[in-house]
């Protein structure tokens, strides 16, 4: 068959179109307004029964209808017809009716091309590494329709097809490098066209209530990966990980309050700090995370004196940054601005607690936390994901009544009693541990990981980090939080004894922590690819002088460049290959070359070998049987392997 | 490489034709070589050069080696197609026309000064040449089997001559030259007898079945694909090199090809190799070529030795 743009497609054809077709617009489904969803869905089913029934197919007047209808659907659910939901709505409604009139071969191409731009805007909602393997699998299916419309002399299967179509774009992936590390990054993104990452997940807020960082850690989702220069990650017990600081409470929530207006002091430190870099995922929150101390502050980010690393803006997508702490600290002297405010108190402070407090009175500062810790340690407190609801002074009930409660309890309540004894505190929200991924060895720091505690000033530590948590359930501090194995009851208290893994829940954790690796290097070299790494690795090739449009001159130089090595390396590979008894006689000439007797293009072998025992008739013994044999079998009937072999065998041994 | 005996026997038989025929023809073997390659390849020959440097002999020798039944054609200007094919001549005691074969009729023509004859003439021989067969007064005639023409001619230069159409020299295999004999040979041609006294003493080498044997023989005489690349390569570069009026014709690649075998036969070998087909490529494709740049001159030869020299073997 000649390839005909007005030939009848089949019903295989038909078949494989839909379902590329689908498969281009399928993740979208998923997103879109249901009934833009529903009409796609119903358009493909009607095609799908058309293939059978072809007289339910509609004709040209019920088609437009359906046109309008689709169009009236689209417009009534985004009326202002703009940004990418409408258009991708657009696009969607008109795809599930260009179905209804693939007749033609023609169609194909249409359908082909307008799939493929389906596909570009799937990554307008999401750049996952999944996604990107799932549209190279559509766009092989749809290379390989081009290709049987192009190659319909010779039809091949389609498992065939879609190998050489893969291998087609394999073959794209050089080039396909060359743009991605060559084309100009912008400082802001590209993706920032009215685009919302809707992925964020809700992190860890500037305030602190009863049950807030309970609720957060019933969440599996990863919250930042940290990567330790030289793999020095610290003990989990020091891996706290510093968010929010929290100054003002009304005595049910905690809130971080104004801001404090004194420059982050110098602290001592001492030991060598800790450099890592941080990849946060996008929580719509203003803080970055790290280790206590912070030192090193990441550009567009500011220290301030409670030791918050803040952020510009808010955090709506991945986020890279590097820093540095020092894990041994004394911040020193207090201000007299945070001394009042680290001794503020609410209201409800009731007497109980006041008589708490005063129980423990009598040493210094330092041995009165030690008292209360002890208070927390030996009383009947119970450490729980799911606290019973407390009411209107959750300090007071959570200290004498319900004594269950989660870091945020501990935190808070302590904090309070700090401020009672008259000793500065305040309460710290964040992360404390994180898992360390045996196969990539980054660490990964989770919801579930979301933590507070407390900071007390003492008059020669400085401000000293106090987890009142520890004290109740230490192991809270040595391992992570098991999800699957905590009771949803209320009040029940959390199993850390750790169980024996069974071989499948081995290898599905192995599983899982490839993944997270994945996930990370991808963030890392692809979607963390922004201007900053890309002048550095143009620095690193020396192409540090390329700057905006020169690098698009680069790019489009290096692929022409690419392009003509890649056409003459074909044209290579495609000339004609002497035969091997040619090559075996080119050999022998060449072995003669040195003495000056290398064959001449039109001169045959008896006259090349006459002229050979002419200046060398010492050679006639070898040079003789080599002619007789290669004559024979070029010449004359002998051409088989057994005689190849020989002439190899005797031309390897020629040596003039 | 295999010789059977009857092949060693076939090497002996043309050895002696080639040996008795240069005691006529001295120091001319390459030329005598050729036109019985020429012959034993069922091709025409046209033999070219001066007056009196042994046309005619060689024509004359190779008819009486061969043990062909011969006629002689003196071509002249003033020649009649019906002095070559013959007359239709009226029987009066019959009442009926009667066909009197021309000389054209015999197992060997010599066509002597074919040049001299108008080109109406010369095209009568046109027709018997490709087809072996004569059309006269609407009657076709077999002409007899083996059939050869051997026709000399004076260069083109010469006074009173009608240079043979393209057509016409396609059609025969090979053109050969004599040239001057060397000293030795022309001290021993003074010395000795004269060549037709020896030429009527020849005794014929080969009789007609042998003549047929050979001619089977060069049939069998094996082409490798290697020899065809070389002969196409040849054929391909003539038609596209931009010294040449005009390339090879296909006719002229296949009688290459059937020279070449016949060569290699009287080499006694079996296979022909790129040295048969240099060996014949001068005689056989000289006479064919033509350069651009028209001279006047015939450049047949150095055209033929730039072919074969710009031609790599494949």
């Amino acid at each position: 068959m000649i390839p005909d743009p007005k030939r009848k497609l089949s019903q295989r054809e038909l078949l494989f179109l839909i379902a590329l077709l689908c498969l281009s617009v399928g993740p979208h489904v998923l997103h879109l307004q249901p009934w833009i969803s529903a009409f796609f869905i119903g358009m493909v089913t009607l095609r799908l029964l058309g293939l059978s029934r072809p007289a339910l197919l509609p004709g040209r007047f019920l088609l437009f209808l359906l046109t309008i209808a689709g169009l009236a659907n689209a417009l009534a659910h985004y009326p202002l017809m703009f940004g990418r939901e409408a258009g991708v709505a657009l696009l969607t409604s008109m795809l599930a009716l260009k179905l209804l009139e693939m007749k033609r071969e023609r169609d194909i191409y249409v359908v082909v091309y307008l799939s493929l731009f389906t596909l570009i805007t799937q990554f307008l909602y999401r750049q996952e590494m999944l996604l990107v393997v799932y549209v190279f699998l559509v766009v092989t299916g749809l290379i390989a329709m081009l290709m049987h419309t192009n190659m319909m002399r010779s039809p091949s299967r389609p498992t065939g097809l879609l190998v050489r179509s893969g291998g087609l774009l394999l073959q794209a992936l050089p080039l396909m490098l060359i743009m991605f590390f060559l084309f100009p990054r912008f400082s802001s993104p590209l993706w920032d066209l009215g685009i919302r990452d809707n992925r964020a997940v809700t992190g860890i807020s500037d305030n602190i209530s009863p049950g807030s960082v309970s609720r957060l850690s019933r969440s599996r989702a990863v919250a930042f990966r940290v990567d330790f220069d030289q793999d020095r990650i610290p003990e989990p017990a020091r891996r706290y990980w510093r968010g929010p600081v929290l100054w003002d409470t009304d005595g049910r929530q905690w809130t971080a309050g104004d801001q404090i207006p004194e420059r982050a002091s110098d602290f001592f430190a001492s030991g060598k700090p800790v450099d890592y870099s941080v990849i946060l995922e996008p929580t719509g929150g203003k803080w970055l995370f790290a280790l206590d101390l912070p030192h090193q502050v990441p550009t567009e980010a500011s220290l301030e004196a409670d030791f918050q690393l803040i952020h510009r803006g808010p955090q709506k997508r991945r986020f890279q940054y590097r820093t540095s702490s020092y894990l041994n600290y004394n911040t020193g002297a207090l201000s007299e601005f945070q001394r009042f405010r680290g001794l503020q108190l609410p209201d409800n402070i009731t007497p109980r607690m006041i008589s708490l407090v005063a129980q423990w009175r009598g040493g210094s500062d330092s041995a009165l936390v030690d008292q209360a810790l002890a208070y927390f340690n030996e009383q009947p407190f119970h450490y729980t994901l799911y606290p019973a609801l407390l009411g209107d002074n959750p300090a007071d009930q959570f200290l004498f009544d319900s004594r269950q409660g989660f870091c945020e309890h501990y935190a808070t309540s302590f904090t309070l009693l700090m401020r009672i004894a008259g000793i500065p505190a305040r309460v710290v929200a964040g992360y404390q541990g994180g898992e360390v991924n045996p196969i990539s060895g980054h660490l990964v720091v989770r919801q579930s990981d979301a933590h507070a505690w407390s900071e007390v000033w003492l008059p020669d530590l400085g401000w000293v980090r106090i987890d009142p948590t520890a004290a109740v359930a230490p192991e809270r501090i040595e391992q992570p939080l098991d999800l699957d194995r905590i009771s949803e009851e209320i009040g029940a208290p959390i199993d850390f004894v750790p169980v024996d893994i069974s071989f499948v829940g081995a290898l599905m954790e192995q599983f899982n922590w490839s993944m997270d690796a994945l996930d990370a290097s991808w963030h890392r070299w692809v979607l963390g690819y922004s201007k900053k790494r890309q002048s550095k690795l143009m620095d690193l090739l020396g192409l540090g002088f390329l700057k905006g449009s020169q690098l698009v001159y680069a790019m489009v130089g290096i692929t022409a460049v690419a392009v003509t090595l890649m056409t003459l390396a074909l044209i290579y590979r495609g000339r004609p290959k002497p035969n091997p008894v040619q090559a075996q006689y080119q050999r022998f000439s060449n072995r003669l070359k040195k003495l000056g007797l290398q064959r001449r293009s039109y001169e045959g072998p008896r006259d090349y070998g006459r002229r050979i025992l002419h200046r060398r008739p010492d050679l006639r013994g070898q040079v003789e049987p080599i002619l007789r044999l290669y004559i024979g079998i070029r010449y004359g009937r002998m051409n088989n392997l057994a005689n190849l072999r020989r002439l190899k065998q005797m031309v390897g041994g020629f040596r003039p | 490489m295999s010789q059977n005996p009857n092949d060693t026997a076939i090497k002996q038989l043309l050895d002696l034709t080639i040996s008795r025929a240069g005691e006529v023809i001295l120091g001319k073997e390459q030329a005598i070589r050729l036109s019985l390659a020429c012959l034993l390849a069922r091709g025409h020959l046209l033999i070219e050069d001066l007056p009196g440097v042994g046309k005619t002999t060689l024509a004359h020798l190779l008819a009486r080696l061969l043990g062909l039944k011969h006629q002689r054609i003196q071509f002249t200007s003033d020649m009649l197609p019906a002095d070559i094919i013959g007359v239709s001549i009226y029987d009066r005691t019959e009442g009926v026309f009667h066909f009197h074969p021309g000389p054209v009729f015999s197992q060997l023509v010599l066509a002597d000064e074919i040049n001299r004859a108008t080109p109406k003439a010369q095209s009568a021989l046109l027709e018997a040449m490709e087809e072996r067969q004569v059309t006269t007064e609407g009657e076709t005639r077999r002409l007899p089997e083996p059939f050869f023409v051997i026709a000399t001619q004076n260069p083109a230069h010469q006074i009173g001559t009608f240079p043979l159409p393209e057509s016409q020299l396609d059609r025969f295999l090979m053109r050969i030259e004599l040239g001057y004999p060397d000293p030795h040979s022309e001290r021993q041609l003074l010395k000795g007898r004269e060549r037709r006294e020896l030429l009527e003493d020849l005794e014929p080498a080969l009789n007609l079945d042998q003549l047929r044997k050979l001619q089977a023989s060069v049939d069998r005489v094996h082409v490798s694909d290697a020899i065809l690349d070389y002969c196409q390569a040849i054929l391909e570069f003539s038609r596209t090199t931009q010294r040449f009026n005009h390339g090879l014709s296909p006719r002229a690649g296949l009688g290459l090809l059937r020279g070449a075998r016949a060569w290699a036969l009287m080499e006694g070998r079996f296979q022909v190799l790129p040295e048969d087909i240099q060996a014949v490529l001068p005689a056989t494709v000289g006479h064919r070529l033509h350069s651009t740049a028209d001279t006047g001159v015939d450049e047949g030869q150095s055209l033929a030795r730039y072919l074969l020299e710009s031609v790599a073997i494949p």
